[in-house]
């Protein structure tokens, strides 16, 4: 039972489990899903490290996702460079792009970095619109993957196997950076000035320093997704990779799952992926009708048609709830009854 | 041999009202300076101007030969003067022991390195048993106790401490006065901002009064107990002259 | 030259709006503290609310102002008693959170019901203009300006010269000694969030006749409307007056001289600058 209690026990076996999968599935769709849990993870890791350690709340980190995306995809169709070469470029800018931010707004007190966030994604978004020469604008750019070849290796990106494996790859090293943060001193300053920011000057941390060092990894880490969505679904436009949407999804998968941990991210990306999913494809639809919602009268009508909009509504609603009820998310609520219980315990 | 630090004529003016006017003092390294006055005298301003946490707007701050007036604080714990807060300042969702690794990290090469020298900063001050809890959930007494061992994790050449006996009982008082005098013993220099005459009385080596944003009197504890002004600073006309 | 005054008294126009919005926001600001990201939804729900009494009832919508604004105001005061109050202690990012995700369902519900649907509210008026001197002016935003300043007008009134609004100034100063000298301040907090909703809501009636109405219009208008507060300085509401025909303005002359499709990015842009070189905003209360 010791061996079950170990965080890390839990996660090697996961990953095995993961690693081992594609052998036993072969539904594209079901592996569809795990890349998109994969690409979550990676996404909300990423966010945890500024948003989660540092308490900095980015709500435009989709311009860092952005960023990659579209760089990989431009210097792709351009110049015919791979995107796993195209997206240290898309990584470089986005880190520069997260230096300035940090730069403007790092050194005020308050909620200006939220609201700078948001509008630094909306210029991006923006941006990727109207200059239509560069991007395409909302038609978006539409690009082949070359296969990856290193010496003897050759890589094919045909079907979903592959980017499994790659998805895969990306989520562990994600998590094992977040694991690595949290445990450095980076990871310790960051949440330091988190907690309180004065008490964390006065014990010679350099405030805008640590701010933007935490940053610059989590834009650079997030881009890198942005490269691997863009070689995994072969389009992007500026919607899809810019939108406010996915900036609000990042947070979400945070909050849901638990803020500031390592594990909370991936419980938040996979209760994300499973509903949104669950949503678009009409099985929550089925499963209240199969509960005895009848499907002839105007309600059930209605949900047929509109369930499959309705996840961004969906995703209002968590957040909503999340903050009102579970501020610290579903690991934050359990680890609480947990704690609960061990009283209860400790004092009968 | 010149004083480790050095307060030479600050003021510091928030539009019109004086928080500090022209005041001077000087801390010997390896003494404890007590800081007292009433309520409103300008002390955690002048403990603000020498921490980096206010500008001055006149005036010079030197510590061990640099000078330190308006430089940033994380600087200024880097060059070995730290302080504790007069409305404690836990980092609350972190543990005990990792609030004072965050003092510690100021100057070990490591987290682990940090780690080992943050228990033992915990042990001086009696809660090393206490290493696991949450800092957000302690009682008043030891939250003083570990904002002290953290600030003491940077190992500072000189600590600043802002009415760290504030709200605390007797026991815990007395406590904190057997800490600070033991510190002063591994040779570190010490301002200690007090409402507590007697715990001034017995741990300071001399004694800075400010009234008003400006500096009433100086002295040795004795003299500066004697001193009809300060008396009638505190405790009004009348009773000085008695 | 001539481009020039259009483009600036074009630009004060569309500025009284954004000014409108940018005060409700900033009153809740000043009160609260409270970022309140659903403020373009409120002005959405004006602009469908406008649109549904001129298509139902025939009502001008200059006229439905006068009914959109105390629904708005009951609508606004709900929220914050139910929601807002919850989390008035809570961090800083978890209220910004709580009313992004707010005003996320306002939208999305408002599209489950009336669809994505672009909808015009089309007034015999609505694409008219006049000439005043050499420059042309559209009716409804001239129309819809001196609205604007008698509302702003009457605002400055209630702030300065009557009791509730004495009680939410001192709230905005000091929350603490408010409460200390006996100011209800939740009821305060619950009338700011429901003046900060209807200015919303006459903003959204006031634009319907220029604008496309549809679910998502509303994020536009929170992000102007932040720059407008911050331009002005957070919970100032002479600021947000002020910073409302700026934003207006420069958005005017930059789809004058550079392109409609780059308005936007100019304003965001100017957002960033003000961050930069005056955060506290012109008028600035808060401390950086």
């Amino acid at each position: 039972m010791r061996l079950f209690r170990s965080r890390q026990a839990w996660l090697g076996l996961l990953l095995i489990a993961c690693a081992l999968l594609p052998a036993l599935i072969k539904s594209p769709y079901a592996l569809h899903l795990f890349i998109l849990v994969f690409l979550t993870v990676m996404l909300g890791e990423s966010w945890n490290i500024i948003g989660g350690f540092g308490g900095q709340y980015s709500v435009g980190h989709a311009a860092y996702f952005g960023i990659g995306a579209y760089t990989s995809m431009i210097l792709l169709r351009d110049h015919q460079i791979p995107p796993w070469f195209g997206v240290w470029a898309g990584m470089a800018i986005a880190v520069a792009v997260a230096l300035v931010i940090g730069a403007i707004c790092f050194r005020l007190r308050g909620p200006y970095f939220v609201l700078a966030s948001i509008a630094v994604a909306e210029i991006m978004r923006n941006g990727a619109l109207n200059w239509k020469g560069l991007t395409n604008g909302a038609e978006g750019i539409l690009a082949e993957v070359p296969p990856f070849v290193l010496g003897p290796l050759h890589i094919d990106f045909v079907g979903k196997v592959p980017y499994f494996y790659l998805g895969l790859i990306l989520a562990v090293m994600s998590i094992v950076a977040n694991a690595l943060v949290r445990v450095s001193k980076l990871g310790y300053y960051l949440q330091a000035v988190r907690e309180d920011q004065d008490a964390a000057h006065s014990l010679g941390i350099p405030i805008a320093l640590t701010k933007n060092t935490g940053l610059a990894i989590s834009a650079a880490l997030t881009a890198l997704g942005g490269g691997f969505y863009a070689l995994y679904t072969g389009f992007i436009d500026p919607a899809g990779v810019l939108g406010i949407d996915v900036s609000i999804q990042l947070v979400l998968v945070c909050i849901i799952g638990g803020i500031g941990t390592v594990a909370g991210p991936i419980l938040g990306a996979v209760v994300l992926v499973v509903l949104s999913e669950a949503l678009r494809s009409n099985l929550l639809a089925s499963a209240l009708f199969a509960v005895g919602v009848p499907q002839g009268s105007a309600i059930g009508q209605f949900l047929k048609t509109n369930l499959a909009q309705a996840h961004v509504l969906v995703y209002g609603i968590l957040v909503v709830v999340t903050v009102l009820f579970m501020p610290d998310g579903f690991l934050g609520f359990f680890r609480a009854i947990v704690s609960r219980r061990k009283r209860a315990e400790a004092n009968s | 041999m010149t004083a480790l630090l050095q307060v030479k004529n600050v003021s510091r003016y928030f539009g019109g009202l004086k928080a500090n006017e022209d005041v001077s003092f000087e801390v010997p390294q390896g003494s404890i300076l007590g800081l007292i006055g009433p309520n409103g005298a300008g002390k955690t301003t002048i403990f603000n101007c020498i921490t980096g946490f206010l500008g001055l707007s006149r005036g010079e701050i030197f510590f061990d030969g640099n000078s330190i007036g308006g430089v940033q604080p994380d600087r200024i714990c880097k060059l070995g003067m730290v302080r504790t807060f007069q409305k404690v300042k836990p980092l609350a969702r972190l543990s005990v022991l990792d609030n004072v690794v965050v003092g510690a990290l100021c100057r070990t090469r490591s987290p682990a390195q940090a780690r080992a020298l943050a228990r033992e900063q915990l042990e001086l001050v009696h809660m090393g048993h206490r290493a696991d809890a949450l800092a957000g959930g302690l009682p008043i007494g030891e939250r003083k106790k570990l904002e002290v061992a953290r600030a003491l994790a940077t190992q500072p050449k000189m600590v600043l401490l802002d009415e760290v006996m504030g709200g605390l009982n007797p026991a815990e008082s007395e406590d904190l006065i057997e800490l600070i005098l033991a510190v002063k013993k591994r040779g570190l220099t010490q301002i200690v901002i007090e409402h507590d005459m007697k715990a001034i009385m017995r741990i300071s080596d001399r004694v800075v009064v400010l009234n008003a944003g400006r500096k009433l009197a100086e002295g040795t504890p004795q003299e500066v107990v004697a001193n009809p002004a300060v008396v009638e600073a505190y405790l009004g006309a009348a009773l000085a002259e008695d | 030259m001539l481009v020039l005054i259009q483009a600036l008294v074009s630009g004060l126009l569309i500025g009284g709006i954004y000014a409108l919005i940018g005060i409700g926001l900033t009153l809740i600001f000043g009160v609260m503290r409270v970022i309140n990201f659903a403020q373009g939804e409120l002005v959405m729900l004006g602009m469908y609310l406008a649109w549904f009494f001129f298509t139902r009832f025939g009502l001008d919508p200059f006229v439905s102002v006068v009914l959109c604004m105390p629904l708005l105001f009951l609508f606004g005061a709900l929220l914050q008693r139910t929601l807002i109050d919850r989390v008035l202690d809570a961090l800083p990012q978890n209220q910004i959170l709580l009313t992004i995700g707010l005003g996320l369902v306002i939208s999305n519900t408002v599209m489950l019901l009336f669809t994505s649907d672009y909808r015009i509210l089309s007034t015999t008026y609505s694409s008219s203009s006049f000439h005043l001197a050499t420059v042309s002016l559209s009716t409804p935003l001239a129309v819809s300006f001196l609205v604007t300043a008698g509302l702003t007008a009457l605002l400055y009134w209630f702030l300065l010269k009557t009791e509730t609004g004495a009680a939410i100034r001192a709230t905005s100063q000091d929350r603490d000694a408010a409460q200390l000298m006996g100011i209800d301040v939740r009821s305060t907090s619950r009338i700011a969030f429901g003046i900060g909703s209807a200015l919303a809501g006459a903003a959204g009636a006031l634009i319907a006749p220029t604008y496309y109405i549809y679910p998502q219009v509303g994020g536009v208008f929170t992000l102007k409307a932040f720059v407008v507060v911050v331009l002005g300085g957070m919970g100032s509401v002479v600021g947000a007056t002020l910073g409302g025909l700026i934003i207006g303005t420069a958005e005017s002359l930059a789809g004058a001289y550079l392109s409609s499709g780059v308005k936007d990015l100019v304003v965001y842009g100017l957002f960033l600058l003000v961050l930069l070189f005056k955060p506290a905003g012109l008028l600035g209360k808060s401390r950086v």
